[in-house]
């Protein structure tokens, strides 16, 4: 507990920081939300509960968009329960639309706001056709980058808004600013000078945005490696290239490698067990008067495995 | 046909011998009255060609076995009348009591005449006018003959003439034979009439079949009572202007187009027009005593101005083109008409033909040659007031229809505006791209719905589509209950569950089908129509907003559900490739047979539970234990409750059970967890959220600012405590220095303390 930054600053502004403050306001909450149950089986079980599924990522699960969000723990616990989920869509290699995507979204959130989809699907189909179909794993490391990345992208646009427009922007970044009203301005810009924006500047810009963000930035050596290998690069072939980077998917560590995000062997087992099942029991409707029964079976199944396999996406604080 | 006609003969012509007839022809409008005799002998054995050739087409008695009585008399040598044909109409005005008219049959004689016969009878007719009787002498005109009778035959047939079969092409000049009244041209040439204005009291005149093209030359002729122009060429009715005494005028088979130039012609009582090419009936003013009126084989569609006829008794409408009562209605408005005849036209061929025919004329005693009983009558009766019930009834259901079509109309106008103001909304709020099209999808239904309106309310009545208007306005929602489908269109349907819906009925349905409903007010209901349709297994959904996979969950908690329909329309969310197997698989333990008519296959089970299976997996094993009891509701916590005690208790037992259960029901289950609530609830439900976060974040801070306090005096401390220990220490040493004084002061302590 006593680290040196531990000491280098007040308690609470280190508790907050660490969205400790987070977790515990919601552990009361849910305790007062379900204070009846709670009280079943002990308040010191509960808050175990509580902070193991903070660990394993499952506390996001069909929780609202305010609380999903709040924290990078809880945006890479979402994009990893996304895959993990889903995973058998893109697996079976359908093509969807941004809408189709948006509903599986909402399957997890039911809040999820469309703003963020279609941001994400606009990575992947820069800017244009927003009707198109996308693959899951296009969509998703798209999806990735702008959810986990959220804020910083939207400094970035206003960053490259002004860059486009030819002021200064070291002296003017207002993430607060809409980047609806950034988006309308390149239309001016003369017919001669070539798309984007020279990508050093660009990168100067981003590296001083980065030393002043409070929120998660991606790593600036790999910013810096991905605008090197260009002159010239627009806003949406910047994110597309972000999104495609395989160190930037790594450094998130929410998600497999590009490579091996359809495999996942232990749900592949499950789901062929599930398979299975589901073709013992074509009719299963002469079994429904029992369904309630199942419950502690499934609960005592979790148990099982929360003991047997370790999740990947712990808990560490940044 | 013969036997008819003996048949019809013998009860008038009882006392007459072998057919003979007596007839007398009066007429009252003629100054001086005249009374023409005719004495009529038949020879019956000898039934003559000539009257099957010719008479029966011209058939200007309804009376037609009276006249076929009479018209044999060319060949019976003592006939004492000229020309027999021209009598037989004159009888058959006379006629009224005979019964059954034949004379239907008439005109469908035969039209090729065997030579011999008509030599025969031209022979036969020869008492008065045979070749050798009648000098025909060129006159001075160089194309007229001129007519000379000898005295002997002038003395005995003073008042007629016959000149049948002369291949006479031209009318003889007939002189110094002013009195005669009979005047007979039958089977000749002749293309004009001429050289008789000068017959002033000519009362029969008989040009039946020549090649007359026109009417004319007969405007001297005031006397004139019976005028036979049949089988010529006359296109038109015309120059009969001054003819106001006619009794009879037979134009059969010409070529008239049109009834004209006949409203003077007030005493007139046959007018035959059978075999022409009349399309319609009308401009029939004025024909007050026209009692017959044949019109069998022409073109007919339609027949008006029937009922200006006050005086016709006998209609032959016979092979025409009448395909509907409507067109021949003025029938059922005249009061005299006795005797019809319809046969041989589509009308007649339609089952309902003959009691409507009754039912609308109840005067009529004969129809299509058939006296018509009291029991047709009846029957005619019975029938149409069922068909007037079933009319009522088709009107009643019409009426339904047309008030459901024009409140579904109504309700499709209404959501319209509705989803235009929610899109709007939306629109508002975040201007994305995707808007646009919806926006103009739903001005296309918009526009579609709202046009039709007008156009198909100016085909109603006006007093009908006022009624209807105030019932669209009214009428927001509409539920309807055919068969087995219960529809409900409109939010404000929903309510009708709450009614109390008979047992019967409610057991019946199997189908409910929504529309212009809002899916998430639909949710709302659907406990109630679990309980109050038990057996409803497929639901319907067209216009209902259905745009999220995860609306399908709440339909999870029907009781039984085997076909889904989900209409494109007005539901977006039937574009998702997925919806189908998120649908199979969300309520998988429906084991549906059919998505939108589609049959269920194992293999889309399959693909289903590969989708979607991780999903219901993770969530169900995967939520903390709180959550998942919160998530599944009260019902089932309290059963989940009741689980965790037994498993306290005997833990054993309650294991081997759920392996059971886990294995026969864990895939339900499992997808419990993905349930759906409404935006409405949901939102609701997030405020809930933000105010007990609201009081957390206060409890917390709350807390941490006492455990930072509690921390830094604690650090505080933690600082002062060595020092303060040292001080502490060396205070006591300090004290402790001086044994002896020490030990003193201790004891003074004690013995003060007693």
């Amino acid at each position: 507990m006593l680290s040196p930054e531990r000491l280098a600053q007040p308690d609470h502004e280190y508790l907050a920081q660490r969205h400790v403050l987070t977790y515990m306001e919601d552990a009361v909450y849910q305790l007062l939300e379900n204070r009846e149950d709670v009280s079943q089986y002990g308040i010191s079980r509960f808050f175990t509960e509580y902070f193991n599924s903070v660990c394993q990522g499952t506390h996001i699960l069909f929780r609202e968009f305010s609380f999903i969000q709040a924290t990078p723990h809880n945006r890479a616990s979402f994009l990893r329960a996304f895959w993990r989920c889903f995973r058998t869509v893109g697996k079976n290699g359908d093509l969807l639309t941004m809408r189709e995507y948006h509903c599986l979204l909402q399957l997890l959130c039911p809040d999820f706001p469309l703003e963020l989809t279609q941001k994400a699907a606009r990575i992947v189909l820069l800017d244009d056709a927003m009707d198109c179909l996308m693959s899951f794993s296009d969509f998703l490391f798209a999806f990735q980058i702008q959810f986990y990345y959220s804020e910083f992208l939207d400094s970035v646009a206003a960053i490259y808004q002004d860059l486009l427009s030819g002021k200064n922007p070291n002296t003017v970044i207002v993430p607060t600013s809409s980047s609806g009203q950034h988006r309308q301005r390149p239309a001016l810009g003369e017919a001669g000078v070539p798309e984007g924006v020279e990508a050093s500047q660009f990168y100067q810009c981003l590296e001083n945005l980065c030393d002043r963000h409070k929120y998660s930035c991606p790593p600036l050596a790999l910013v810096k490696e991905i605008l090197s290998g260009v002159q010239r690069l627009t806003f949406y072939g910047f994110l597309g290239s972000l999104s495609k980077h395989p160190g930037v998917n790594q450094a998130l560590g929410a998600l497999p490698d590009k490579g091996d995000l359809m495999q996942d062997p232990a749900m592949d087992e499950e789901l062929e067990r599930l398979v299975v099942r589901s073709r013992l029991h074509r009719t299963p409707r002469q079994h429904r008067a029992q369904e309630p029964g199942a419950l502690g079976t499934q609960r005592r199944d979790k148990l099982e495995a929360l003991e047997r396999a370790p999740e990947p996406s712990r808990w560490q604080p940044e | 046909m013969i036997p008819g006609k003996y048949r019809s003969v013998s009860g008038r012509s009882a006392n007459n011998v072998n057919c003979g007839l007596h007839l007398v022809i009066q007429t009252s409008s003629l100054p001086e009255k005249h009374k023409v005799e005719f004495k009529l002998h038949r020879d019956t054995p000898s039934f003559p060609g000539r009257l099957l050739q010719h008479d029966l087409e011209r058939n200007y008695s309804s009376r037609q076995g009276d006249g076929r009585v009479i018209s044999p008399s060319p060949r019976s040598k003592s006939s004492c009348i000229s020309s027999t044909t021209n009598l037989t109409e004159l009888y058959g005005l006379e006629m009224k009591t005979a019964t059954s008219s034949l004379s239907a049959f008439g005109d469908s004689s035969i039209q090729t005449p065997s030579k011999a016969r008509i030599r025969q009878g031209c022979h036969s007719a020869g008492p008065n006018i045979s070749g050798d009787h009648i000098n025909l002498v060129s006159s001075s005109m160089p194309s007229f003959p001129i007519l000379h009778r000898s005295s002997e035959e002038k003395i005995l047939y003073s008042d007629r003439l016959t000149l049948e079969r002369q291949k006479l092409t031209v009318c003889p000049i007939i002189d110094g034979e002013e009195h005669l009244r009979l005047l007979n041209f039958q089977h000749n040439f002749i293309t004009r009439i001429q050289n008789i204005s000068n017959l002033q009291r000519l009362i029969f005149l008989d040009l039946y079949d020549n090649q007359i093209e026109e009417i004319s030359g007969l405007s001297t002729l005031r006397s004139l009572r019976v005028l036979l122009l049949g089988k010529n060429r006359i296109k038109k009715i015309s120059n009969l202007e001054n003819l106001i005494n006619l009794d009879v005028l037979d134009l059969h088979g010409n070529q008239i187009t049109k009834i004209e130039n006949v409203s003077h012609l007030c005493d007139l009582r046959v007018l035959n027009l059978a075999r022409n090419l009349l399309s319609h009936v009308d401009n029939l003013n004025g024909l007050d005593s026209l009692t017959e009126l044949n019109l069998r084989h022409n073109q007919i569609t339609f027949v008006r101005d029937v009922d200006n006829l006050p005086s016709l008794q006998r209609l032959f409408l016979s092979f025409n083109n009448i395909s509907s009562f409507d067109s021949v209605s003025c029938l059922a408005d005249s009061t005299s008409l006795s005797d019809i005849t319809f046969d041989g036209n589509p009308i007649a061929q339609e089952s309902w033909y003959k009691h409507t025919v009754l039912q609308n004329m109840t005067q009529l005693r004969q129809l299509d040659m058939k006296r018509v009983t009291e029991e047709e009558r009846r029957m005619a009766s019975v029938v149409a007031k069922k068909e007037e019930e079933k009319k009522r009834e088709s009107q009643k259901q019409s009426l339904l229809k047309e008030k459901k079509r024009l409140t579904i109309n109504n309700v499709a106008r209404h959501w319209d505006l509705q989803q235009r103001v929610a899109n709007s909304a939306t629109n508002q709020d975040r201007k994305e791209s995707a808007s646009p099209p919806q926006d103009q999808d739903c001005c296309q239904t918009e526009g579609s719905t709202v046009s039709p309106l007008p156009e198909d309310t100016g085909a109603v009545d006006s007093g009908l589509s006022s009624t209807f208007q105030g019932l669209s306005v009214i009428d927001t929602h509409l539920v309807e209950v055919d068969g087995d489908t219960l529809s409900l269109y409109g939010s404000g349907a929903l309510e009708s569950l709450d009614r109390n819906w008979s047992v019967q009925t409610a057991g019946m349905i199997t189908t409910v089908s929504f529309t212009f409903i809002e899916f998430d007010e639909i949710v709302q209901v659907l406990p109630k129509l679990k309980m109050k349709f038990p057996n409803s297994l497929h639901l319907k959904f067209r216009e209902t907003n259905l745009v999220m996979l995860q609306q399908f969950n709440a339909l999870a908690q029907l009781r039984r559900i085997d076909q889904l329909t989900v209409d494109p329309q007005g539901n977006p969310v039937v574009n998702f490739t997925l919806w189908k197997y998120y649908v199979l698989f969300r309520l998988s333990h429906f084991s549906m047979q059919k998505i939108n008519g589609t049959e269920v296959t194992q293999n889309d089970m399959i693909m289903a539970e590969r989708l979607f299976g991780i999903l219901a997996h993770i969530a169900s094993s995967e939520l903390p234990q709180y959550r998942l009891i919160s998530i599944l509701g009260d019902v089932r916590k309290k059963q989940f409750r009741y689980l965790l005690e037994t498993k306290g208790k005997k833990p054993g037992i309650v294991n081997e059970e759920n392996n059971d259960s886990k294995r026969l029901v864990g895939e339900n289950t499992n997808r419990a967890t993905l349930n759906y609530t409404t935006r409405e609830f949901y939102n609701e439900k997030l405020e809930d959220i933000k105010e007990k976060k609201k009081f957390c974040k206060m409890y917390m801070e709350d807390l941490m600012k006492e455990a930072t306090e509690i921390n830094m005096k604690n650090e505080a401390l933690q600082k002062l405590w060595p020092q303060m220990f040292i001080e502490l220490v060396r205070d006591a040493v300090i004290e402790i220095r001086n044994k002896n004084s020490y030990m003193k002061l201790c004891l003074q302590q004690i013995t003060d303390q007693k």
